[in-house]
């Protein structure tokens, strides 16, 4: 007889920097108790960062519940009584927490040892998955769903990880998500609405628009400036962020604030407020192109199905252009030959490569390619569904 | 303790209290500067074999077994033998050697280090670096000697290829790393 799907969850995120990781989270929260059932706890360790993305969440409050999960303050480097923050009372007791059917750690997060105790001494062991980072390389389907058994104790965790290929976990996307965006897509009325609720005002003939959201970024003043000399209006819907300060020094400013609009040459700079994440997802569907990312801002870039530029985290000795170029290689997959390299071109240019104006000017020139592309790679990497999969793993292995 | 990124194969780690020998470790990249292990091990009490992954500074308790400096005699299907300096012959199953079958040629003098668990040998570790010849490889390309520039070689006896600097040339000896299988350098 097939077991059911886990019905509690427990998921952990230590929050590293920038909204990645909570946001990878939350969202993996909400489709877990809302589309599947479970009753679920999101564990949070900075309820600050968390806040930005989820305005009624009140960071006084070690426990509160929220669009149906249940979110809990913990304090992933167990300082919390020196930190003073919420309250020592306010501690987890571990003890009597770890009763659910399915644990994540997100990100390798490590669990609290006396939670991991209190898995060891229950009498039904939770599944224990730990919710890796998204990447495109090979090496993935190879360690996707591999067992990691707990060197000192009677408890195995699995390692789950996202991918676009079969044989990973698949990435994160709500039921509904495709049909809204197709919708939202098609309705120029609600994207009038969108632009209006936004303070931008009506597209002009020839306009196009761009969401830029980055990480400081070396070519971002050259890429400004091509887009204020160029032919084409270019108008650049920027959230509040770490490229703010960026942008507002290309106007000569010394910084900017959610409202301002700055304009020169044919560009024109609307700075946004930080949104939650269906905002961001009808901003990626309304632009014409995007620039995302991080993790979760590039999986949903892929959802809106617009060309989009992916500014990957860097990491340590360049490890991370293998992994920006793993994705480029399945993306660009279906191409006309002559497009591939103008995608090619900008994701290298603006992951520290050089001469961003010159490939912006090429990709800008395959854009009608790359937009006929963008629903088809979608719809191709939709039949991953990654929270299907990992409960399905789960009653696998329970 | 050990890391799961200071693991090589030949290690023998406990693991919820069986000791195990690692077969295989693999080396990966995952995000934000984080890293896994994958490694192939197998139970010295039940001989069963497991495919696993860890984080790179999950930590282990190694277990310090009897070791003896071998060098490598012959294989004899499905064991590889070995002999010490005072020609005891000691036999490793295939399946243990992991990795270093990439590297076992007759007649090799390389000093290998084979383990024991209750008298039994039961896995083998190379040199960290050893010297091999390649026995074929594309023809060198003129001009590169930056050695960022790759291409496959086969090596002299085990036939086990890798990827070596372009300059490379048929009949050259090369260093190779044995705990990653990368080419060094050129060793002649």
């Amino acid at each position: 007889m097939e077991k059911d799907f886990p019905r509690s969850c427990d998921i952990f995120c230590a929050v590293v920097d920038n909204y990645g990781d909570i946001g990878v989270c939350w969202r993996l929260a909400r489709q877990l108790a809302n589309e599947y059932g479970l009753s679920v706890r999101l564990w949070v360790d900075d309820l600050h960062g968390f806040g930005k993305m989820l305005p009624e969440l009140d960071v006084s409050l070690s426990q509160q519940t929220c669009r149906g999960v249940e979110i809990r303050w913990w304090d992933s480097s167990e300082k919390a009584i020196q930190r003073g923050f919420p309250h020592p009372q306010s501690l987890p007791r571990w003890e009597r927490e770890a009763s659910v059917d399915l644990v994540i750690g997100a990100f390798a997060c490590k669990l609290p040892d006396s939670y991991i105790a209190a898995m060891v001494a229950s009498e039904a062991k939770p599944v224990w998955l730990n919710l890796e980072y998204l990447s495109a390389e090979e090496w993935v389907e190879s360690h996707h769903k591999l067992p990691s058994p707990h060197p000192q104790l009677p408890l195995t965790k699995y390692f789950f990880f996202p991918g676009f290929t079969p044989r990973t976990g698949g990435l994160l996307l709500e039921r509904d998500l495709l049909q809204r965006r197709d919708a939202f897509q098609r309705d120029e009325d609600a994207q009038s609405r969108y632009w209006r609720s936004l303070h931008v005002p009506p597209r002009t003939a020839n306009e196009l628009r761009v969401s830029l959201f980055s990480y400081e970024n070396e070519a971002i003043p050259e890429l400004l400036r091509a887009w204020e000399r160029g032919a084409q209006p270019v108008t650049c819907l920027l959230p509040e962020g770490r490229a703010l300060p960026q942008v507002a020094a290309f106007f000569g400013l010394a910084g900017g604030r959610a409202g301002d609009v700055w304009q020169r040459g044919s560009l024109a700079v609307h700075v946004l407020p930080f949104v939650e994440q269906p905002e961001y997802d009808r901003l990626l569907w309304a632009c014409d192109v995007n620039f995302v990312r991080g993790e979760d801002s590039c999986v949903r870039a892929q959802w809106a199905a617009k060309p989009f530029i992916w500014q990957i985290y860097p990491q340590q000795d360049g490890v991370h252009l293998d992994k920006l170029d793993a994705l480029r290689a399945r993306y660009v997959e279906g191409l006309p030959a002559d497009a591939a390299p103008a995608v090619r071109e900008l994701w290298q240019a603006w992951n520290g490569g050089t001469d961003v104006a010159a490939a912006w000017a090429r990709f800008s020139a395959r854009r009608k390619q790359l937009a006929e592309h963008g629903p088809a790679w979608a719809k191709r990497l939709s039949g991953n569904d990654l929270a299907l999969n990992l409960l399905d793993f789960s009653r696998q292995v329970a | 303790m050990k890391t799961a990124q200071e693991l090589r194969a030949g290690n023998v780690i406990s693991v919820g209290g069986e000791p195990m020998v690692i077969l295989k470790a693999e080396y990966s990249r995952s995000g934000r500067n984080g890293s896994v292990v994958k490694m192939k091990m197998k139970g010295l009490l039940s001989g069963s074999g497991k495919e696993t992954v860890y984080a790179a500074d999950d930590k282990f308790e190694q277990i310090i077994l009897n070791k003896k400096d071998c060098t490598y005699s012959y294989y004899a299907d499905p064991m590889y033998v070995f002999m010490d300096e005072e020609y005891n012959q000691y036999e490793v199953e295939a399946e243990n050697v992991g990795d270093a079958v990439n590297y076992l040629t007759d007649g090799m003098e390389d000093k290998c280090e084979v383990t024991f668990y209750e008298g039994k040998a039961i896995s083998v570790e190379l040199p960290n670096t050893i010297v091999r010849e390649v026995e074929y490889t594309e023809p060198a390309v003129r001009g590169d000697t930056s050695g960022k520039v790759m291409k496959p070689a086969k090596l002299v006896g085990s036939g086990f290829e890798l990827p070596v600097a372009a300059f490379i040339e048929i009949g050259d000896k090369i260093e190779i790393d044995t705990r990653t299988n990368e080419f060094k350098r050129r060793a002649n």
